[in-house]
């Protein structure tokens, strides 16, 4: 099991360096605004004028998980869906009407999608592994593999996160290319990983992965009987676009409360998690994340 | 556990695959040249001569896409060729890439702000993931598919994910590399940055102004020994060292004293339980930028001291590649590993005089070279260090 140590997330709930949160929950309006935190208490004035959404949220949640624990992380794995989606369009802008040869550097080189890992390594002064991965909706789920093969290797304390900001222009791509079913939306979680365990603590059994179509009652099922569960032991599965799935009796789409980000199913892992850390709820969290059909995951976390 | 390498493939300014690639380096003949797109043309670039269309033809492939998706499909279809899929052998893909599909997307952006039509269904092909899902659908891989994007450094990274998912039995095989076309928002990001040089790139020289920027691709395919044993591929080279460590030292600089690079360079060599005297060969990153050689300079002599193995950057060669580099540097090394040689670091005349060190000048003949070093280094202090040894 991989044990959390911290979590922390940004998005359109009240939910940064909150626990027990989900009495505060609620489905997200049409044009809802991002909750964010007073970032001058992460990040320095006159570095945060210059830093995108997608930048000041994953920093902060980092720092926030950072101060949370110990000692400095020894492996940083980040995924996003779409990257620096603001700083792309602003150097795409630039490039198509600035004429002259002088061109302004810093939409370009925070326009790559590590920025945020390499800001985050930056600003903590951190030499560890550094890693950014990027697989559409899946990107959460690929960054945290790659994390707990850190933990498996022996790597104690593991920041894990995603990030993904949205910008006016993908409203004109709904609803054939980018869905229109929830709001756009941005946000950010963060989290540490590590194999020591402790009292209440909250723990990722597993993640897998599948990049084709196919029949998820018979997927989880196999998946639930890897790790001797059964669907009576799982008291939520939270997913993302509605799901058949019988045997199960607590089941929560996550969608109306995150909204339409890649990195959505970042954030159903903090809801995961904090619902496990309320006394009052048994069993454990099935996290299915069927945002595309072409590609899916299932990631299932306990008490540990 | 040995990871072996059974495949290799790659398409740069130098050649569609790897005998053409491997026999410009052996006639020291750069692939740079004046560009010939209407971004490019102001530049010396590596540019791979097909037009889209004309690399779907050519090679055959069955899927529109970016330009980036087109290079990736044809470097990781030569790495693959001869390999079969099989649902006894999880397969999968780690591709990496800094810009993904932006060569359409910039077409049809620059359109949408011109007030002209655009073709919407183009932005379909923009995420990074996408390349890599177009690749692998090429492939018929899909048990694994993932996509590293840490700018220059990506396709070294994907070497090392894969090696380290197959020492964990995550998989039994997977096709490993990077792959980036050039596009006018890499062009404009590097000329406001600038770091171009507008004549030939000169990596480790006193002299050099900057770099050359390329297009390409570059695949390996990776199996554990037990999957050898079931697929019969006699292997190329084994990957023995991967190390990644941050910089953290600037977004786009390189520190003074190499620290990133010193722990890269040193990690790897421990993973590969290597002294450094048993390096025959270091495929340097050598852009050609002031900052980034004078640091791979002092890093390289922290690392080896004084008595440094040859080395040389292939970057003027083929121009600076961005996330393919790796991934075309990894199938450089096993080259010459292979035919037991290294390359000219060509445009090279004076030593940088603080650092004092001389590149490999010509192509020569390495009898005993057992190992080889290569160095990718990304924005966002992301170092990375392969090690290539011979079987």
């Amino acid at each position: 099991m991989y044990i959390l140590q911290a979590i922390a997330s940004i998005s359109h709930q009240e939910v940064f360096q909150k626990e027990l949160f989900w009495s505060n929950l609620h489905a997200l309006e049409a044009e809802t605004n991002i909750q964010h935190p007073d970032y001058k208490a992460f990040i320095p004035a006159n570095a945060l004028r210059r830093l995108s959404p997608i930048l000041r949220m994953g920093i902060a949640c980092a720092k926030s998980c950072q101060e949370a624990i110990s000692e400095p992380f020894d492996s940083i794995s980040v995924g996003t869906g779409l990257g620096c989606l603001i700083d792309t369009e602003k150097f795409l802008v630039t490039i198509n009407t600035t004429s002259g040869d002088i061109l302004s550097p810093t939409a370009f080189i925070q326009s790559t999608h590590n920025t945020i890992s390499g800001q985050i390594s930056l600003d903590l002064k951190n030499h560890a592994y550094n890693m950014t991965h990027t697989q559409n909706t899946l990107s959460f789920e690929v960054a945290l593999l790659d994390g707990m093969l850190c933990v498996d290797e022996g790597k104690k304390h593991v920041l894990v996160g995603a990030a993904d900001e949205t910008v006016p222009f993908l409203k004109r791509l709904q609803p054939d290319i980018v869905s229109d079913e929830y709001p756009l939306t941005s946000g950010a979680t963060f989290m540490v990983i590590g194999s020591e365990n402790k009292s209440d603590a909250v723990g990722i059994v597993a993640c897998e992965l599948s990049f084709k179509q196919r029949d998820l009652t018979t997927w989880v099922d196999a998946f639930l009987a890897k790790h001797q569960m059964t669907a009576a032991q799982i008291g939520l599965v939270l997913h993302y676009d509605a799901l058949e799935l019988n045997d199960f009796q607590n089941k929560l789409s996550y969608a109306p409360l995150v909204g339409y980000n890649m990195s959505a199913p970042a954030f159903a892992a903090h809801l995961a998690v904090d619902w496990l850390k309320d006394s009052a709820n048994q069993g454990a969290v099935l996290l299915i994340n069927n945002m595309d059909s072409n590609k899916q995951a299932l990631t299932l976390f306990q008490k540990a | 556990m040995k990871i072996f390498v059974t495949g290799y493939g790659v398409i740069s300014a130098l050649g569609n695959n790897v005998a053409e690639n491997f026999a410009a380096l052996k006639s020291e003949k750069s692939g740079i040249k004046q560009g010939e797109k209407s971004f490019t043309q102001r530049y010396k670039v590596g540019e791979i001569a097909f037009s889209n269309e004309e690399l779907v033809d050519h090679f055959q492939l069955t899927q529109h896409a970016s330009r980036t998706a087109l290079l990736g499909m044809i470097a990781a279809k030569e790495a693959f060729q001869g390999h079969e899929l099989n649902d006894t052998i999880r397969t999968g893909l780690i591709s990496g890439t800094s810009v993904g599909g932006m060569d359409t997307t910039e077409v049809e952006y620059k359109k949408f702000i011109l007030g002209e039509a655009e073709n919407r269904e183009m932005y379909r092909h923009h995420p990074s993931g996408t390349t890599s899902e177009q690749i692998a659908a090429e492939l018929g891989v899909s048990d694994y598919i993932n996509t590293i994007s840490t700018a220059c450094s990506s396709a070294a990274n994907a070497l090392m994910l894969g090696a380290r998912m197959l020492q964990k039995g995550h998989l039994d095989r997977v096709i490993v590399g990077g792959t980036d076309a050039l596009s006018s928002f890499t062009i404009a990001g590097f000329r406001s940055l600038m770091i171009f040089d507008e004549e030939w790139c000169r990596p480790f020289d006193e002299s050099r102004k900057g770099l050359n920027l390329g297009e390409g691709a570059g695949y390996l395919v990776l199996e554990t020994e037990e999957t050898i044993q079931k697929t019969g591929k006699q292997p190329l080279a084994v990957l023995s060292g991967w190390c990644n460590a941050s910089d953290a030292y600037h977004q786009t600089a390189s520190s003074p004293d190499a620290i990133g690079a010193c722990l890269s360079m040193k990690g790897a060599l421990e993973i590969a339980g290597l002294e450094p005297s048993a390096i025959g060969y270091i495929n340097a990153h050598g852009t050609a930028t002031p900052n980034n050689d004078l640091s791979e300079s002092h890093g390289i002599k922290t690392i080896f001291g004084e008595q440094h193995p040859p080395f040389s950057s292939t970057k003027a060669y083929t121009g600076h590649t961005l996330a393919a580099s790796g991934g075309i540097e990894a199938v450089f090394a096993i080259l010459a590993l292979q035919n037991k040689a290294v390359y000219p670091n060509l445009n090279f005349s004076n030593k940088i005089e603080e650092t004092g060190l001389t590149p490999v000048t010509q192509f020569q003949s390495k009898e005993g070279i057992q190992h080889v070093l290569s160095n990718s280094f990304g924005f966002g202090g992301n170092n990375s260090t392969i090690i290539l040894s011979a079987i």
